[in-house]
């Protein structure tokens, strides 16, 4: 099989493919962008078996969500429920007052998010652009802090919110993100340091200070940045678990992350109600579901930038 | 006072020579940093003084500039002087205000907090009382679980690393090429990551279920003898660790995007030459990955060491201490029925011990297996 030469095929090859955008850059070996049929036919077998091993998991867990609570305990299980419940994903989040969880984590996870997407990005600007004597050993010392481990500094922090009596609040949890994300702070410093230094320098030379500059003309443009830590910054938060273990106690306080592991741990073999529970899971998973559909490129941006930058 | 400047072309190549050499120590002593583009390291503003005559061009600025600490703020806007200098101090010190609290309540203060606490006899509701090596002593001698603790987290970070990172590259690779419909496998491989680790967690723990689960269903169905999987001392690590695989998406991605730097050029290169895919896997792909895999080892081995959910959702610690992983002993030890602060903060410093010198050595050795391209 002859190869076409590279100068020719290099441009019809990029961004031919429909679908999602998973990667930013991509560059493929030519020889693989023009495999031959039955190669071509073994990828996708393969990949299918792959992709379904992977779904599988997810498949049975809507099963299971859509089962009468007869076919629960029914031995040996069936693969598929005998016939769809759907009230399964009304009675199963009330009985865990999953509506209650729900705006606990939403208030939670809003002003976290704010709070660290906010704080950071003003640390990142300023380390990035602004001239100042000990720039580079704050940015250090803010650098180091994504080394040290949580355990090392939770019992210390711990006894900080006890002493303060913010035990069993939801301050430890909002609290601490406002006083910046290390890893974001990382990341607005290498996406602020590529903006060309012309723009506020022009700004500065019309009269406007870095407040100024800051706010009107690096917040729109630097879009993609924050709204790639915001999704950094609600993952976080969504998904966190050992801080609202450590932290909260009283049960109308929880998480969603607390209360579906709490609702897990209390199924018995007495109280099996597994469609109840898997019911309220998919509920749970998805806001993040539904954020990665529709801000595919975002996530993909922290990775990037974060792979590059530590090579 | 003159200033040379050389004025090389490109879009972000250009430096200033100052006649004092001191191009790598800014003013304040600080090692510049040579990720920063010049343009950000402070040497903007010098445009005026430049005559632009093709390729490289030495420019002479003739400005009365003050003393030599005060040379680059000067240049850099029309206001100029002490006092504006300082101004911008103060601006940046209340950006970065912030951080500065954040680092020293939520890192410096909780470091020294553990450094004495660790050698201390403290419960948390009396006040600690110095105890000198006593908590380090009955950890490595007396305590049933500390041992136990770490031959599980090391059982666990050798199943788990290595896995995810020859999975994650295998996938990468099969995902690797133009075809259409390879984004959709993408994000099926990636989707598994991007769920909450507890969704994830508790749906694995009913798989897991001997009588309900799906593992066992499917092992029967296949004529396969069934398994206890978190239930049986065995098993109950592996069955961890294949959750782990499930999500072995999230290096895939950045294997991917190393792949992606790859050049083309090489590959056709090594064909010509007649290299079958294994050589050119071998010879190529796998040498020039190695940054990324260096990467990924450091962060994996990081981020197992500190492994705390799958435990404390899945097992407990048990059957026996099969699965007690470190944090997950430190956290029962600290925030238990019977808390042992003192105990807790203490092993809490030897896992950062155990992770800064396990890392250490994966960055030590890395000259050793982590091809560069600059020789």
């Amino acid at each position: 099989m002859t190869m076409p030469a590279a100068s020719a095929t290099y441009p019809t090859g990029r961004n031919v493919e429909p679908g999602p955008d998973l990667v930013m850059r991509r560059r493929v070996p030519l020889s693989r962008r023009v495999p031959m049929t039955v190669s071509r036919i073994c990828w996708y077998l393969l990949c299918s078996l792959l992709g379904a091993t992977m779904l599988v998991p997810l498949l049975w867990m809507i099963s299971i969500a859509l089962k009468p609570d007869s076919n629960i305990l029914q031995l040996p299980p069936q693969l598929l429920p005998s016939s769809f419940q759907w009230s399964n994903f009304v009675n199963g989040p009330q009985q865990i007052h999953f509506p209650q969880l729900l705006a606990n984590t939403v208030t939670i996870t809003v002003l976290s998010v704010f709070g660290s997407v906010a704080s950071s990005m003003l640390v990142g600007y300023a380390i990035a652009r602004i001239q100042f004597p000990g720039r580079n050993f704050w940015f250090y010392l803010f650098t180091f802090s994504i080394f040290v481990p949580g355990i090392v500094t939770l019992i210390p922090i711990q006894r900080m919110f006890f002493a303060l009596g913010l035990i069993d609040t939801w301050f430890p949890l909002i609290l601490p993100s406002f006083f910046g994300n290390p890893v974001f702070i990382f990341l607005a410093r290498q996406y602020f340091t590529a903006i060309p230094r012309s723009i506020d320098e022009s700004a500065m030379i019309d009269g406007a200070g870095h407040w100024k500059i800051f706010t009107r003309l690096m917040i729109p443009l630097t879009k993609p940045l924050w709204i790639t830590m915001i999704i950094m910054a609600f993952q976080g938060s969504w998904n966190d678990f050992l801080n609202p273990l450590v932290y909260l106690n009283s049960e109308t306080k929880y998480t969603l992350s607390l209360g579906m592991a709490n609702f897990m741990g209390g199924l018995s073999e007495a109280a099996p109600q597994f469609n109840y529970y898997m019911a309220s899971n998919l509920l749970y998973m998805l806001p993040p579901l539904l954020l990665f559909f529709f801000a595919q490129r975002y996530f993909m941006m922290g990775l990037g930038t974060l792979g590059v930058s530590q090579k | 006072m003159m200033t040379a400047h050389v004025h090389v072309p490109g879009p972000r190549s250009r430096v200033a020579v100052r006649r004092s050499s001191d191009r790598h120590t800014n003013d304040n002593g600080d090692i510049e940093d040579p990720g920063a583009t010049p343009a950000a390291s402070g040497v903007e503003g010098i445009e005026d003084g430049i005559t632009r005559t093709g390729g490289s061009v030495v420019a002479v600025t003739t400005e009365a500039v003050q003393p030599r600490s005060d040379s680059r703020a000067a240049t850099r806007s029309p206001r100029r002087g002490p006092s504006h200098r300082r101004r911008t101090t103060m601006t940046a010190y209340l950006f970065i205000l912030p951080m500065i609290i954040g680092v020293a309540v939520f890192m410096i203060y909780p470091l020294a907090s553990s450094a004495y606490h660790a050698f201390t006899k403290w419960d948390g509701l009396s006040p600690a009382t110095w105890d000198g090596l006593a908590n380090f002593r009955y950890m490595l001698f007396e305590d049933p679980t500390f041992w136990p603790s770490l031959r599980a987290t090391a059982y666990f970070v050798l199943l788990s690393v290595p896995s995810s990172i020859v999975f994650g590259l295998a996938l990468a690779v099969l995902l690797n090429r133009m075809i259409v419909g390879v984004k959709i496998f993408r994000t099926i491989f990636y989707l598994p990551v991007v769920l909450p680790s507890i969704a994830v967690l508790t749906l694995w723990k009913y798989i897991y279920d001997p009588l309900y689960g799906l593992a066992n269903q499917l092992l029967t169905a296949l004529n396969l003898p069934t398994s206890q999987w978190l239930q049986s001392e065995r098993m109950a690590m592996p069955s961890i660790v294949i959750i782990g695989i499930w999500g072995v998406g999230g290096s895939m991605i950045i294997f991917l995007a190393g792949l992606q730097n790859v050049p083309t050029e090489v590959y056709e290169a090594a064909r010509t030459d007649g290299a079958g895919p294994v050589r050119m896997f071998f010879s190529i792909t796998l040498p020039l990955i190695t940054p990324i895999m260096l990467l990924q080892v450091v962060l994996g081995l990081v981020l197992a060491f500190q492994a705390f959910n799958q435990v404390a959702v899945l097992t407990n610690g048990g059957p026996g201490t099969s699965t007690m992983l470190f944090m997950y002993k430190i956290y029962t030890d600290a925030f238990g029925s019977y808390p042992n602060l003192g105990l807790a903060t203490a092993e809490a410093l030897v896992l950062f011990v155990i992770i800064m010198i396990i890392t250490g050595i994966a960055l030590k050795t890395s000259s050793m297996w982590v091809f560069e391209e600059t020789k």
